[in-house]
């Protein structure tokens, strides 16, 4: 039969028609199969079996929610179909002319779109597996594993179930390709593209009514947003979603309507070139456009929201390992008056620490009874400062490859990593300071800096300050040691050391001078980073993966509005071409169109994603300290390759769908 | 007089080897400044095609048409259509005006895509209207109109840009009796007034009868010439009617 070479044949000549199918295609397997490849990514890294266990969890969570991605892409996979079979009724509709029987043209279609559907599982499969290798390493990131061996990643098990989504969602286009086509009546595929709708032009002073009331909604919207800030309580949200989503509504409803009296009092730019043209054409559309614009600029917020979001969390996440975990393992206590030192009391009781520290290091922090009172504006609290001696700050900076502080004899310094605004309130305080006395000498803030170094592991922001004096300021008064630290640096990273330390540490048992039992905490960087990373890399990842697909949908949704309107427009830009107007002209009138369809929307989503990403921005800074605003250039760097493609891919089909007829 | 149109034995064939029609059997005349030449003839008998091939829309298998003095068989793609839109002006059966554009705006295109200046466009849009008894209709769209209206907006588009030669295929196909008489009426001034030339195939003796000179076609070939003379409209309406039955075709419909 002819048909396999037929449907061949087809694929080729409609392969810029199959544009946009083809990518939302590829793009959804590939990011379908990236992130369901998470598990098989730890053969990269090295995983304490807590690790493996939590990235275990993480790809749980992916599977469970890629079903609902499925349906999300099943949905655009089959609406992007519907527009393709709409276009070519008519030709189906020769088909049957010359003869063709129903499942002989049912055959042609199930071949193009088996055809299609492989092609785009390969190169999305290819595409996927190829970006999950760098995935691999931003994960080990997230969750604080050490990397090992690069070793190439692939996952059979993410490959079966992006076979399985897909192949489902395939069968399903296919079941109502087929269906269509037995459906059909001959007389309705010849006639497909003659229908005419009737046209309506919107009121003017309508428009610029509904318009100016769009912009006092989207207002409202904004002001309560970044009045309250998040979180804020559920009704007042609901207003500003409320205001938000029928300000978004109104304001494509009316734009076309308010911009066409706007521009039509300038004739030099009304009437020049086709100008005239476009507006029209966008103004025609726009009555039954409106609503997918809305959906689209809604669905890109959230994806730009998302998008920043997530990465903004990965990054504080990346930033928050250094800050908080400084050693392998500390292990403090709080001892007063005269302190205790813990690697001694270890040794005594027989633990062979050299086992499994490489180096370890004692604190002790004097109480000098001061309190140094910080105004952040917002809140105002009196923190204790307890002083480290010089040389034990120094030796705790040179662990970490840091030059050491040099101070002066009535000089103190003051280390704090408390995260946000604190630091400010501190720096504030040093600009301010009057001294304080320890034992009846008068010291000052010497470096202006302030130290943030971390001092200690630990999962927690410890709400008090620590002054660094010179070792003889603090020894030759009888000061009360109110704590006692001590920190362990493994040989190396890895399961056999973090076993050998939280066994013998962690049973420990200390004794204050009283002889009462004192509470030590133990902390491991392992478990740190666990604790926060794994839930917070999922959330992160969630985050993602979802503006990734809302990305997807919006330009897919956009992208075939577009197509199915320029479908429509072929008789108008004929009719251009036959008047004489250059071929350049006519382009650009259509990418002009084009370009303000995914402009437009994208404009003021990334309006609404100021004000969002700016209320984000307070929540994100609960988590640490990291801006949001750097991530936004992922962000943006991801919305111009996938909503960029998408309205190129949408410029070349449209071009070439005028060119053909 | 100048010659405006000259078309030299020309030649247009369709299909392929096996299956091979010939549409215009070598065709020769010319059109001076001024004329309104209308084209008649049986259904299938190569009137549009005569009509696309000079329009530049289609392309010739052998021969040369001059519009102007220039030979657009063999001019490229790019210099066709700033050549269309400069020197040709059309008028359709089916108005193809753009559903989207009022009247004014579509009258307007026609100068805007050849870079008008702005500030002109408003007064000769105007003035066209004017000749052509529209002006009342110039903010309506083309839904909003009648067909007859439409022809005529269709037709000031076709003027306003002065062109060389207008080309009409059936004009008054679409239109009521009335109708048509006022476009033949406003298209007869353009010829009076502003010097128009215009090529118009028709289907029917009445909207012929206003033309200067008929050229009768049969299987692509020019059959017989009628020339209105100092005839007026009647008489040389009966001339028309007398050549169709020699023709043996309808008196009322040869198309
Ligand atoms: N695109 C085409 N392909 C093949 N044959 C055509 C085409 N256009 C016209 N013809 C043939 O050329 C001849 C002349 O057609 P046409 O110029 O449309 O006649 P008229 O307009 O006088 O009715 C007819 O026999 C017609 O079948
Ligand atoms: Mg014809």
């Amino acid at each position: 039969m002819m048909s396999p070479s037929l449907a061949l044949r087809n694929v080729k000549k409609s392969l810029r028609d199959y544009g946009v199918y083809f990518l939302t295609l590829t793009f959804g397997v590939c990011i379908f199969y990236i992130f369901n490849s998470l598990e098989s990514q730890q053969i990269v890294m090295e995983l304490t079996s807590r690790q493996a266990a939590a990235l275990r969890t993480l790809d749980k969570m992916m599977g469970i929610f890629s079903v609902f991605i499925s349906c999300i892409l099943g949905f655009l996979i089959i609406y992007a179909n519907r527009f393709l079979i709409r276009r070519r009724q008519k030709e189906f509709g020769i088909y049957m002319i010359l003869g063709m029987g129903k499942w002989q043209i049912s055959r042609i279609l199930v071949l193009e779109t088996v055809l299609v559907g492989a092609i785009s599982l390969f190169t999305g499969l290819l595409l996927g597996v190829f970006l999950s290798q760098g995935m691999a390493m931003v994960t080990a990131k997230l969750m604080g594993a050490a990397i090992g061996r690069l070793r190439f990643v692939f996952s059979p098990a993410a490959l079966r179930s992006t076979i399985f989504c897909f192949g489902l969602t395939f069968i399903l286009v296919l079941i109502f390709n087929v269906g269509m086509i037995q459906r059909q009546k001959l007389i309705d595929l010849i006639y497909a593209d003659r229908k005419n709708e009737g046209f309506k032009v919107p009121r003017l002073t309508l428009s610029v009514a509904l318009f100016l009331l769009s912009l006092l909604c989207l207002g409202a919207a904004y002001a309560i947003m970044l009045l309250f800030g998040l979180p804020m309580a559920n009704v007042i949200l609901l207003a500003a979603v409320a205001l938000g989503t029928v300000g978004t509504f109104l304001f494509f409803f009316s734009l076309s309507g308010f911009f066409l009296r706007l521009l039509r009092q300038n004739k030099g730019l009304y009437l020049k070139n086709l100008n005239m043209f476009v507006l029209r054409q966008i103004n025609s559309k726009i009555n039954t456009a409106y609503v997918s614009m809305t959906f689209v600029c809604l669905m890109l917020f959230l994806s730009i929201c998302a998008l920043s979001s997530g990465v903004g969390l990965a990054g504080a996440l990346a930033g928050e390992t250094r800050r908080n975990a400084p050693f392998d393992a500390s292990l403090t206590v709080q001892a007063p008056p005269a302190g205790i030192d813990p690697a001694r009391v270890a040794l005594e009781k027989g633990v062979d620490l050299d086992a499994f520290a490489k180096e370890y290091l004692t604190l002790q922090y004097y109480d000098v009874g001061v309190k140094i009172p910080l105004n952040t504006g917002e809140h105002a609290v009196e923190a204790p400062i307890y002083f480290l001696k010089l040389s034990d700050y120094n030796a705790l900076l040179s662990r970490q490859g840091l030059p050491p502080l040099v101070l002066g004899p009535e000089e103190y310094a003051i280390s704090s990593n408390l995260p946000k605004e604190w630091p400010a309130a501190v720096r504030d305080y040093m600009a301010g300071d009057s001294g304080l006395t320890i034992n009846g000498v008068q010291l000052r803030t010497s470096p202006a800096r302030l130290e943030e170094s971390p001092l200690v592991t630990s999962a927690y922001w410890a709400f008090e300050l620590t002054g660094i004096a010179r070792d003889q300021s603090l020894t030759a008064a009888d000061l009360p040691v109110i704590k006692s630290a001590l920190h362990i640096n493994y040989p190396q990273a890895g399961e056999p050391y973090e076993t050998l330390c939280l066994n013998a540490l962690s049973s420990l048992e200390l004794t204050a001078a009283n002889g009462s039992r004192l509470n030590p905490s133990l902390e491991t960087k392992a478990r740190v980073l666990e604790g926060s990373n794994s839930t917070t890399t999922t959330v992160a990842y969630l985050a993602i993966y979802l503006g990734i697909i809302f990305l997807l949908a919006s330009a897919t949704v956009l992208s075939i509005a577009q197509l199915s309107e320029t479908s429509d427009n072929i008789r108008r830009y004929g009719l251009l071409r036959q008047i004489g107007t250059d071929e350049k002209m006519i382009n650009g009138a259509l990418f002009a169109q084009i370009l303000i369809y995914f402009g437009v929307p994208l404009f003021l989503a990334l309006i609404h994603s100021l004000v969002g990403l700016k209320v984000g921005n307070d929540l994100i800074r609960l988590v640490g300290d990291k801006d949001i605003w750097s991530s936004g250039l992922f962000a943006a760097a991801v919305i111009l390759l996938i909503y960029g493609g998408y309205f190129l891919a949408t410029y070349w089909s449209s071009k070439n769908m005028l060119k053909k007829e | 007089m100048t010659v405006i149109l000259q078309a030299k034995n020309i030649e247009k064939y369709y299909g392929n080897k096996n299956n091979l029609t010939r549409a215009l059997a070598g065709i020769s005349f010319d059109i001076e400044a001024g004329e309104y030449v209308g084209v008649m003839g049986a259904s299938g008998s190569g009137k549009t095609t005569l009509l696309n091939c000079v329009s530049t829309i289609d392309t010739v298998t052998a021969g040369h048409i001059l519009i102007g003095g220039r030979d657009i068989t063999e001019m490229r793609a790019e210099t066709l259509a700033a050549f269309r839109r400069k020197a040709l002006g059309f008028i359709f059966q089916d108005f193809n005006l753009l559903d989207t554009l009022t009247a004014y705006e579509n009258i307007a295109l026609a100068l805007t895509i050849l870079k008008t200046p702005p500030g002109e466009i408003d007064r000769r849009v105007l003035e066209m209207a004017d000749i052509l008894g529209i002006v009342g209709i110039l903010p309506q769209y083309p839904y909003q109109m009648s067909g007859g209206q439409k022809q005529r907006v269709a037709g000031a588009r076709a003027m306003i840009t002065n062109p060389t030669l207008i080309l009409a295929d059936e004009p008054t196909g679409a239109l009521d009796s009335k109708s048509a008489r006022t476009l033949l009426e406003s298209l007869q001034r353009l010829v009076r007034e502003r010097g128009a030339t215009i090529l118009m195939v028709t289907h029917d003796a009445f909207s012929a009868s206003y033309c200067d000179r008929i050229m009768f076609i049969q299987d692509g070939k020019l059959f017989y010439q009628l020339v209105r003379g100092s005839d007026n409209r009647k008489l040389f309406f009966d001339k028309i009617i007398e050549v169709i039955s020699l023709l043996g075709g309808d008196s009322h419909d040869v198309a």
